[in-house]
């Protein structure tokens, strides 16, 4: 039975009209069967650990709490392991959750440490004096952080700038020697610990200054020493403009 | 006969063009009614410099119905109607975690029209010349996705005066044509202005049975518009886009009223402008 209906379809003609009809819809059906791949971003960073609250003295039997930030391998913040230790725990005792204690005069340095998979652990470390005189025990506070913004592209993206915490505000101060190309479309500002994707990153805002000094007034809330890196980049054709390492 | 069948021919193949082209009205009452498919995709652009730049994948995929009618021996009726087109860009995806980072999206719509007038101020002689009138129609979307990334039209209403000279001739036994074109397209809602240039060449095999067809042809921007209106352009909607481009294409005659074509299409250069080659197929009707 079924055979004699494939045979009988077989055999009739098909007409002009259906070819056409046939066509169209396979022509369209093309449009439609193109699906959404996967482009793949190579992001990985190098993890990275870094005290964020260091101090530079410490009165003896005072107490300070150090606290680190870990980035992992693409330069989010993650939880991890932190391993605490003093240089000269005679001068400077530490305890595991970062709670250092002046115990004498002298100098000790004071390490972080994280320990990672199939590689060598990496560190942070901070000087600390620790002395029998009156100290105020205040953290060492950072107000300037500056660097050069370069082109990782086609596109006319030079300059430098600086990171600015004064009077409470913190500013992002591009200087005059800054110049963007105006022809790129969606050209966007990030601040980023991965230079590689806005994945993690602080959106500052669309780019609509192309040349000479101006400056982005940022959230009071963001630390100075939060994120490494600018990020110029082109929303529309989802790509990296250019970078700029924000320095010591 | 067989020179004015094949110059009513090559009246067709002008026609592939997504502009009206050629120098060669149609003859009154005849018609030309085309059925096709244009894609491309493209992972890499030309920069305003001219050097090419990575972006993420995009894809447009457009299909249309091209008519051209004679309503008189001198005036042509000319309409470019992408009834479907789909535009898409990939999913970006970390290498390092396979985690998705932007979403890749789609629109589907009608794109941009464009309706023409063309006028033989030259017939029937050795070298004709037409000018066309077309105007540009914003039907298309030229904000989609959430970005407003996604876009299968400009957003922008233009107007475009074309001059158009060809003739025909032997080469050989093979029969040949040549035609050029220059046009002013006036763009508005802050888009620059162009001018549109192109020549063309082609010839007819096998009884003219099978058609080839070399074009050359190229935009250039008069950077007279508002730059910053171009915020989510991309792709081959962009403003102050450029480009030079080679586009080689077969006919092929079935029988006297129907036939199909394939074109290839890739920049020799350009500016702010997808750096891939396109691709057409379609199926056309004579009346």
């Amino acid at each position: 039975m079924g055979v004699g209906i494939v045979c009988r379809f077989a055999a009739k003609p098909i007409s002009k009209i259906m070819k056409l009809q046939v066509l169209i819809i396979a022509i369209i059906g093309t449009s439609l069967c193109n699906c959404i791949g996967d482009d793949i971003i190579f992001d990985t960073v190098d993890e990275s650990i870094r005290i964020t609250n260091p101090i530079d003295s410490l009165q003896i039997d005072s107490t300070h709490e150090f606290r680190a930030l870990f980035l992992n391998n693409i330069g989010i913040e993650a939880e991890t392991d932190l391993d605490w230790q003093s240089s000269d725990p005679n001068v400077l005792s530490i305890d595991a959750n970062g709670v250092a204690t002046g115990l004498q005069e002298g100098r000790a340095i004071m390490y972080v440490e994280v320990a990672l998979e199939d590689k060598e652990p990496i560190r942070d470390e901070k000087l600390v004096v620790v002395t029998a005189a009156e100290v105020l025990n205040t953290e060492v506070e950072t107000t300037e952080r500056e660097g050069t913004i370069r082109t990782t592209s086609s596109y006319v993206l030079e300059g430098s700038f600086i990171l600015k915490r004064e009077n409470d505000e913190l500013r992002l101060e591009i200087a005059e020697d800054y110049k963007a190309s105006s022809s790129l479309p969606g050209l966007y500002l990030y601040l980023t610990n991965n230079p590689n994707t806005t994945n993690g990153a602080l959106e500052i805002g669309m780019v609509n200054t192309f040349e000479g000094a101006h400056t982005y007034q940022l959230d009071n809330d963001i630390d100075i020493n939060q994120f490494d890196y600018l990020l110029y980049y082109c929303k529309p054709f989802g790509v990296k403009v250019g970078e700029g390492e924000i320095g010591e | 006969m067989k020179r004015l069948c094949f110059l009513i021919f090559i009246s067709f193949l002008f026609s592939f063009s997504a502009f009206a082209g050629g120098g060669w009205p149609q003859p009154k009452g005849h018609g030309f009614f085309k059925f096709s498919q244009w894609w491309l995709i493209s992972d890499q652009h030309f920069t305003d410099t001219g050097l090419l730049d990575p972006n993420v994948t995009q894809g447009i995929f457009t299909t249309s119905i091209y008519a051209e009618y004679g309503f008189t021996d001198r005036l042509t009726g000319i309409l470019y109607f992408p009834l479907f087109s789909r535009t898409y860009f990939n999913n970006t995806v970390s290498a390092t975690t396979g985690e998705i980072l932007t979403a890749g999206e789609a629109i589907n719509g009608v794109a941009d029209t464009d309706i023409s007038l063309k006028y033989g101020l030259i017939v029937n002689k050795p070298v004709v010349l037409s000018a066309t009138l077309t105007l540009g129609l914003p039907f298309g979307e030229s904000q989609g996705g959430t970005a407003g990334n996604l876009q299968l039209g400009d957003g922008e209403f233009n107007q475009m005066l074309q001059l158009d000279a060809g003739t025909s001739f032997q080469l050989g036994k093979v029969a040949a044509y040549a035609n050029a074109y220059a046009g002013f397209n006036n763009r508005t809602n802050g888009f620059s202005d162009e001018l549109r240039y192109g020549i063309e060449a082609g010839t007819g095999f096998f009884g003219s049975k099978l058609y080839t067809i070399f074009r050359l042809y190229g935009i250039s921007s008069l950077k007279n518009g508002s730059n910053r209106n171009n915020e989510n352009s991309t792709s081959i909607f962009a403003n102050n886009t450029e480009f030079l481009t080679f586009s080689p294409e077969i006919a092929y005659n079935i029988n006297e009223k129907w036939g199909v074509s394939a074109t290839y299409a890739s920049a020799l250069k350009g500016r702010l402008i997808f750096a891939a080659p396109s691709y057409a197929v379609g199926v056309y009707l004579n009346l």
